[in-house]
């Protein structure tokens, strides 16, 4: 199954990126988009899964460097 | 990584069978980016459909900044590999709804000239509906997604 996930970020400190991943996303599981690192706080599933695909929607937050 | 394999894990070909893969992956060029290259401009009028095959790109529109009397460019999503952009202009043939540019080096893209996908459809029609469906779903993902993050 390939996991096609919508990322946006709390309080719009990054724009927040679509792409691809390969396991399905966890709240509480740490990410990097770009150079910086997030903390999934909300998954959702968007629409229902086709085929080999399957659509969420990600709610993360921006992480201090000092929280990791 | 070969053309086919990439469009094998981009959602606008899902459902698409081995050989339909190939015709599309035959109409494909490839263009090799670095970081803060353009690729589109607002109100460009072309019309060709653009993959993500490697790397990542940033989607930003104008608006007008009031405060500084001129106009103020903001970012509303990267695409990372796999994804698709370009896609509204293949279906109506509108000015280009927001500029474009590569985040990383590489970034490298399939593109699909309007004309070439239309010549598909016209050949297979049954490709040009799959791709269609999965295209206007792309729209609904993406339109979904923005809602709930304004919620």
């Amino acid at each position: 199954m390939i996991y096609k996930v919508s990322y946006i970020v709390q309080g719009g400190a990054h724009p927040g990126t679509i792409r691809n991943e390969t396991s399905y996303p966890q709240v509480g599981e740490t990410i990097r988009i770009g150079k910086h690192s997030f903390e999934i706080t909300e998954v959702l599933e968007l629409i229902p899964p086709h085929h080999d695909f399957s659509y969420l929607h990600v709610t993360c937050r921006m992480l201090d460097p000092r929280d990791e | 990584m070969a053309r086919w394999s990439i469009l094998k894990q981009v959602d606008a070909f899902n459902g698409l069978t081995d050989e339909q893969l190939e015709k599309v992956a035959l109409r494909c060029q490839e263009m090799l980016l670095e970081q803060g290259d353009i690729i589109l401009y607002e109100s460009d009028q072309s019309d060709e459909v653009y993959v993500v095959a490697e790397g990542e790109v940033e989607i930003s529109i104008r608006t007008s900044d009031t405060a500084r009397s001129g106009t103020a460019e903001i970012s509303i999503i990267r695409l990372g590999a796999g994804q698709i952009f370009g896609e509204m202009a293949l279906i109506d043939q509108g000015l280009r709804s927001a500029t474009v540019r590569c985040v990383t080096t590489p970034t490298r893209l399939l593109v699909i000239p309007h004309e070439d996908f239309m010549a598909l459809c016209e050949e297979d029609g049954r490709l040009g509906f799959i791709v269609m469906r999965n295209v206007a779903a792309d729209l609904c993902f993406k339109l979904r997604s923005h809602n709930l993050a304004w919620k």
